[in-house]
């Protein structure tokens, strides 16, 4: 959280304007009508690039300001005014500008920065038409127009997104791509809703449909697949940094797994988008709050804490509110509000006191400030099944039967101390502790002190000392007769073991009832304030909830705002921000790249939308179809273009090398849960039993070990075994400091906080990985076992076989002649060296299938490991 | 990506897998073997230089970058002021502060009272440079050093300030020097990667202040100039090994195969992340054989292991990977960067640098000396420093013997030594309290035009095109390479 604030406390006002400018290139448009030109997509770009940097918020050289309307409006000290709305002419940029002499042209000929003249005409029309500014696009709410009409033999239109992208491709001079084949879509289909790759039935079913639906049948399976509540869950996850472990000194384990598995079923339940923002942010104040509800606002107990020795409970409260404040702001409306912990935003409209308007909805959550180190941190939620509620209740009632019973017993119970006869009775007092409830006393408790419960031990030594008082005296009496005296105890023992035992029960049952964080609000709210430079001991002024000026008003629904108005806030219709942050998340899942590319960032500071009316169309629509994300998702996958070849030609590649134009379908890595689960799918070892605790899959040794605390509950690392080395990747168990390696490896974040778009490197050391690493080799091994089981019996039927499981296509005759002559080469070698091949067999835990050749399934290993490490493999192609 | 230079670098690597590599297998093994000690010959790189480069006749060939993390302060190890003494405990003066920002650290304190060092600061070598009694073996270097007492940098937090000295820029996504460095000299190593990068143990009292792989990433460049990050612990780089029954061969021959099957996917799609992954799986092999290789050191005679200190053979400590950086320059590795956490001395400064100073200090000295007895010193540039400096005015508690120190952005100290750089100069100027530049102040951006020049590079015809800007490692005002200690 501090290292974000610090960011911005620092941002040279240039350097940033210059970041601005170079992000602007792409939403600069072709040539468009006179009518036409919008200040944030066509002039902006302009000055922000070239007139800024020496006339904007940072500098003003010759008292020129040239950012904000007003400023530029008003003489400047030469007493020429730059700006005269509707006299582009009269206007002293406009003469500078155009002017010829080098003393006089601007931008500077040394700043290197010419104006072309078609920028020049632009900002002249511009000022021609009023010169009138726009607000941050963001701010301003999405406009749905309707989408352009397109038409020519390169250009598919499946449903209104083709018609935005065909229209720029267009007026770019480039075309769409043919579709690609039916094998690279289902693929690419399955991998992108579900994370998984197409079964082999799957695929023939697909090529086998041969109704005109064949597409729209083949999403719609994807779509309704358990698996697709997973792989979206997978992308949330980063969003809400969840882990499970707290991520701070002992960075110790935590339990709030439930709230992983409530956010894949509310996937898989299409739960809306505005209910699944409502729930997270403010299920525990909803009328009836339901057991889902509250799990669901475990979202605002993802951040990392923290009970480090020496801090200060005050400073933690603040922190995590802060934490949860920015980790909200992000998630919603792309703003990067940390930087105004410290300072009022310098570029997007967020004063420090707006920062803290938010943060004061989060200021006053129950519980300790502190995670104790504990498995929870309160508040929590035990979170029964209905057998375990009713065993619970069950147990309780044996329990209080079995007490009442010792109970009623005891009061029956008739006991003369043997040592309290009459003077005159023949036999002599008793003087056995054992016996004798008086003597035991004496002796304080005797040789039976020791076993005595802990709260009775101070009695006795009373007792001992004579100091006891009468109701220590029936205690200790009580104790005596039920569990001592020789005579009394044995009616007793088997009822008071018998209640042990529905004792222990009942705990044991209690502590294998999992629980999750949840929000909940202090009866009585923390007062907040303005946090002066960020410092939590530095209170300025008190601030009541509410939502940044520059959005659209809250509405509250008591005298003082609550979290639940702030979430109906979010997804209220007027709100600028969510659905557009939500789509473009949305959009990056599966074109890889967001429209706005810095999809964290929606302020001033990110990217402009590389196709801002798009962009709008899929933010209204969304939010005016019932922010229905498996329509949404179907939308996207169904698009024709989506549905594009990802072929790219070298002068394509040239003008376009991120795609960003969409002239060609989406190509890219594998996230790294992905590429584990497809090898493990593929190779039949996957689990697919969803939710419940971490799993702690293979792990090279000394990943844990060197950052962990040697009183971390997580300091070793011991893998699980059987079924839960094979589980999915989104169920591995998180350890925020050393998160496991096959994800860091291939650029999955360590959960610390928000990350809502993923490098995605190619190494060496990802290499490594999926040739070495024994999950993969393993997984290699059993693939080799299906090839040689069920594909036949010639090398080419089982290298085909194989192909088709690992592609979902058949290989062509070259592929095929490159793997049998490797494949050969193999079998020879392990026909030679049956030790080698058996070594190779035994790669993992799982068992090599009994009865089969060990130099072909060792052969037929490293094929599989072949076919595992295809850059079309790793690969949604 | 520039695409003419994309071009060719695509045309020189498809010639070498399509031609050599495809045929032979076995000759890449026999190349390795050939070639495993001594700089692979430009004509055979795998990654070759971009056209044109380098600009002109470089002094140096790779470098080592030591990045001290945490903010080092330049008043206890190099910024002598024998004057301030006489401040002790009294408030830094408001003509010098001059109303400059300071961190929310210090913000709140009532007052700012100056903490001279405690340390002394002896005249060392020839050229009598002062340097403090915390670094004994830097002291036996400075002749061999160009101290820059006046760097300067925008960013007064860690992670901004941390991102700016290694990319220029204090917003996260754009490339590291070393994979600049990488991007446009390409790597004389075909067995290793170009980039290389060590995350060394520190000391417990230090402050550790998280590192960032932004400091060794490729940003908007492809993604092979990627840093690879070296393991102290366990193996060096994780999934090294072969699996249990496979040999070399075994896998060379899987290689050869998964290769023409990819080139078949790149020829198909014409996706450049294709061609990159086949590099990237042929350097994994040849890393196989390198890596076990490079951290063998049982060659190292023992006067050398001796000269590297007590933990020259514990993998993960700062010395054996210093030991390791000169390997891999020997090997032809472009760029080793060393990041050494712990240099955050809020407070309890003195006895808390000086663990951070015997932690690093003979490995850095010996480092330096052992390249210069293997005639590497001329060819290698070695730069140390932090991401800021720190201030004269103490935070928290302040005593003769004990303070600590906050933040400082407006002036800090680094040297440079070998590969192009004079040796026992010291450059610039800081004033009486080192809260000011008084002569010849370095930015981070002229810092890093400087390495970019001693590698034969000219920083302003150094861009890549990227959101139609013409990106540059040093910034868009204007830098300038220090001249005056270049040799």
């Amino acid at each position: 959280m501090m290292r974000s604030n610090s960011k911005a406390l620092n941002q040279a006002p240039l350097r940033l304007l210059t970041a601005v400018a170079t992000a602007l290139t792409l939403a600069a448009t072709a040539s468009r009508g006179a009518d036409d030109l919008r200040y944030n997509r066509d002039v902006r770009p302009i000055l922000a690039d070239t007139c800024f940097r020496c006339h904007g918020p940072g500098v003003q050289k010759a008292g020129l300001r040239l950012d904000t309307r007003e400023i530029a409006l008003k003489p400047t000290k030469s007493g020429a005014v730059p700006i005269i709305p509707g006299k582009a002419d009269e206007s002293e940029i406009v003469r500078r500008i155009f002017a010829t002499a080098e003393d006089e042209i601007m931008p500077p000929p040394k700043a290197l920065k010419p104006l072309s003249a078609e920028q020049k005409n632009i900002v002249k029309r511009w000022i021609e038409a009023g010169a009138p500014y726009e607000r941050h696009w963001s701010f301003e709410p999405p406009r749905k127009e309707a989408p352009p009409s397109v038409e020519g033999p390169n250009f598919r239109i499946n449903n209104p997104i083709d018609a935005f992208i065909a229209d720029r491709l267009k007026r770019e001079g480039l075309t769409m791509q043919p579709e690609a084949d039916r094998e690279t879509l289902i693929r690419r289909v399955a991998l992108t809703l579900t994370g998984l790759p197409p079964t082999l039935q799957e695929v023939e079913q697909y090529l086998g449909d041969t109704s005109s639906k064949a597409y729209e049948n083949m999403v719609e399976r994807y779509l309704f697949s358990p698996r697709f509540g997973e792989e979206m869950a997978r992308h949330w996850l980063d969003v809400a940094r969840y882990a499970d472990t707290h991520g701070l000194h002992l960075d110790n384990e935590r339990q709030m797994w439930p709230y992983r598995d409530w956010v894949v079923r509310a996937f898989n339940d299409n739960l809306p988008f505005d209910k699944f923002t409502i729930q997270q942010l403010a299920g525990d104040l909803l009328p009836n709050a339901s057991r889902e509800d509250l799990v669901a606002t475990g979202y605002n107990r993802c951040n990392v804490s923290t009970s480090e020795g020496g801090s200060i409970d005050a400073e933690w409260i603040f922190r995590n509110a802060v934490d949860r404040t920015s980790t909200m702001a992000e998630t919603w409306m792309g703003l990067t509000a940390g930087c105004a912990v410290c300072h009022d935003h310098k570029f997007d409209p967020l004063p420090a006191k707006d920062f803290y308007s938010l943060y004061a909805f989060f200021y006053s959550i129950a519980g300790p400030a502190m995670d104790g180190n504990a498995l929870l941190h309160e508040p929590s939620l035990k979170l029964p099944t209905a057998e375990q509620e009713a065993k619970l209740a069950a147990l309780d009632k044996q329990l209080n039967e079995t007490n009442s019973e010792i109970a009623q017993k005891y009061q029956a119970l008739a006991y003369n101390d043997p040592a309290e006869v009459a003077a005159s009775a023949p036999e002599k007092p008793a003087d056995d502790p054992l016996l004798s409830l008086r003597v035991w006393l004496k002796k304080g408790g005797g040789d039976q002190a020791k076993d005595a419960p802990a709260d009775l031990k101070p009695l006795l030594q009373q007792a001992k000392d004579g100091k006891l008082n009468a109701d220590g005296e029936k205690r200790l009496r009580e104790h005596y007769l039920k569990t001592v005296c020789t005579t009394t105890k044995a009616q007793f023992q088997p009822l008071i073991e018998k209640a042990a035992n529905l004792s222990k029960e009942r705990t044991a049952l209690d502590s294998s009832i999992p629980a999750t964080f949840i929000f909940r609000e202090m009866p009585q709210p923390r007062e907040a304030f303005v946090m002066l430079r960020g410092q939590y001991d530095k209170p300025g002024e008190k601030v009541e909830p509410n939502t940044p000026a520059v959005l659209p008003p809250l509405q509250k629904a008591g005298a003082r705002a609550s979290r639940l108005d702030l979430a109906r806030w979010l997804v209220s219709p007027e709100h600028p921000l969510t659905a557009r942050v939500a789509v473009n998340r949305l959009w990056q899942q599966v074109f890889g790249t967001g429209l706005v590319k810095t999809s964290f960032d929606f302020g001033t500071q990110g990217e402009l939308p590389s196709h801002p009316e798009l962009l709008d169309w899929l933010a209204v629509t969304f939010r005016e179809g019932g922010w229905d994300v498996k329509g949404f998702m179907r939308m996207l996958v169904t698009s024709a273009t989506f549905r594009q070849s990802s072929r790219v030609l070298p002068d394509v590649l040239k003008r376009d090398p991120e795609n960003r134009l969409y002239a060609r379908g989406p190509r890219f890595r594998l996230d790294a849960e992905q590429v584990r689960d497809n090898a493990l799918y593929v190779s039949g070892l996957l689990s697919l039993r969803m939710g419940g605790k971490g799993v702690r899959p293979y792990q090279p040794p000394n990943i844990w070990e060197p950052v962990g605390f040697s009183g971390s509950n997580t300091a070793t690392y011991q893998a699980d075994k059987g079924e839960a080395l094979y589980r999915r990747s989104l169920y591995t168990f998180l350890k925020r400091t050393a998160p496991p390696p096959y994800m860091a490896n291939f650029d999955a974040p360590n959960r610390e906080s928000f990350c809502t778009r993923r490098e995605r490197s190619n190494t060496p050391l990802q290499a490594l990985q999926t040739l070495n690493d024994v999950q993969h080799f393993e997984a290699a091994r059993a693939l080799a076992e299906r090839i040689v089981v069920e594909g036949g019996t010639t090398p080419q039927d089982r290298i085909t076989y194989g192909v088709r499981i690992v592609l979902a296509r058949k290989p062509d005759a070259d592929e095929l002649a490159v793997l049998q002559e490797q494949c050969l080469k193999h079998l020879d070698r392990f026909q030679r060296d049956v030790e080698a091949a058996r070594k190779v067999i035994q790669a993992g835990e799982s068992k090599p299938r009994p009865g089969l050749p060990e130099h072909e399934v060792a052969a037929y290993t490293l094929l599989a490991n072949t076919l595992l490490n295809l850059d079309e493999t790793v690969t949604r192609n | 990506m520039h695409p003419i230079f994309e071009h060719q670098l695509l045309q020189t690597r498809r010639q070498f897998f399509g031609n050599v590599g495809l045929r032979a297998g076995g000759i890449a093994l026999g190349m390795m073997a050939a070639e495993s000690g001594a700089r692979a010959a430009t004509t055979e790189r795998v990654h070759p230089p971009l056209p044109g480069f380098p600009h002109f006749t470089p002094k140096a060939k790779a470098v080592i970058y030591l990045h001290m993390n945490g903010g080092p302060s330049q008043l206890d190890l190099f910024d002598y002021k024998p004057r301030l003494h006489q401040f002790f405990d009294k408030d830094l003066p408001d003509s010098v502060r001059n109303g400059q920002r300071i961190t929310t650290m210090t913000s709140g304190q009532s007052r700012f009272p100056v903490a001279p060092s405690k340390f002394k600061f002896p005249q060392c070598g020839q050229s009598g440079m002062r340097v403090s009694e915390l670094l004994p073996f830097t002291q036996k270097i400075v002749d061999d050093i160009a101290l820059i007492r006046s760097v300067h940098t925008n960013a007064i937090n860690h992670d901004p300030a941390c991102t700016f000295v290694m990319t220029g820029h204090e917003i996260p996504g754009k490339p590291s020097i070393g994979s600049w460095l990488s991007y446009g000299l390409g790597s004389e190593s075909n067995d290793l990667p170009a980039f290389v990068v060590f995350t060394p143990a520190w000391p417990s009292s230090g402050n550790g202040q998280a590192l960032f792989t932004r400091m060794w990433s490729s940003g908007f460049l492809p993604s092979r100039y990627n840093g690879v990050a070296l393991r102290g612990k366990g193996d060096p780089v994780l999934y090294i090994e072969n699996p249990p029954g496979v040999t070399s061969t075994d896998r060379r021959l899987m290689l050869d195969s998964l290769r023409r099957l990819n080139q078949r996917e790149f020829d198909r799609l014409g996706d450049p992340e294709t061609q990159t992954r086949i590099s990237q799986y042929e350097m994994a092999f040849r890393m196989q054989s390198s890596v076990p290789e490079l951290v063998d050191l049982s060659n190292e005679p023992k006067h050398i292991l001796d000269l590297y200190g007590p933990k020259a053979t514990t993998p993960g400590s700062f010395s054996h990977s210093a030991l390791l950086a000169r390997r891999l320059v020997e090997r032809g590795v472009r760029v080793v960067q060393l990041l050494h956490r712990g240099w955050d001395q809020h407070g309890a400064l003195p006895t808390a640098l000086k663990n951070q100073c015997e932690d690093t200090d003979q490995g850095t000295a010996a480092l330096v000396m052992d390249l210069k007895q293997r005639g590497l010193l001329d060819s290698t540039l070695v730069v140390w420093g932090g991401e800021f400096g720190r201030t004269v005015y103490s935070q928290g508690t302040l005593t003769p013997d004990n303070y600590g120190r906050d933040h400082h952005p407006r002036n800090f100290c680094m040297w440079m030594a070998g590969g192009g750089i004079k040796g026992g100069v010291v450059h610039g100027e800081t004033d009486d309290f080192s809260y000011n530049i008084i002569d010849k102040p370095v930015h981070v951006n002229d810092l890093n035009a400087t390495i970019l020049h001693c590698l034969g590079i000219d920083h302003e015809k150094f861009t890549f095109k990227f959101q139609g800007l013409d990106q540059k490692l040093t910034g868009v005002e204007h830098a300038k390479p220090v001249m005056e200690i270049v040799a």
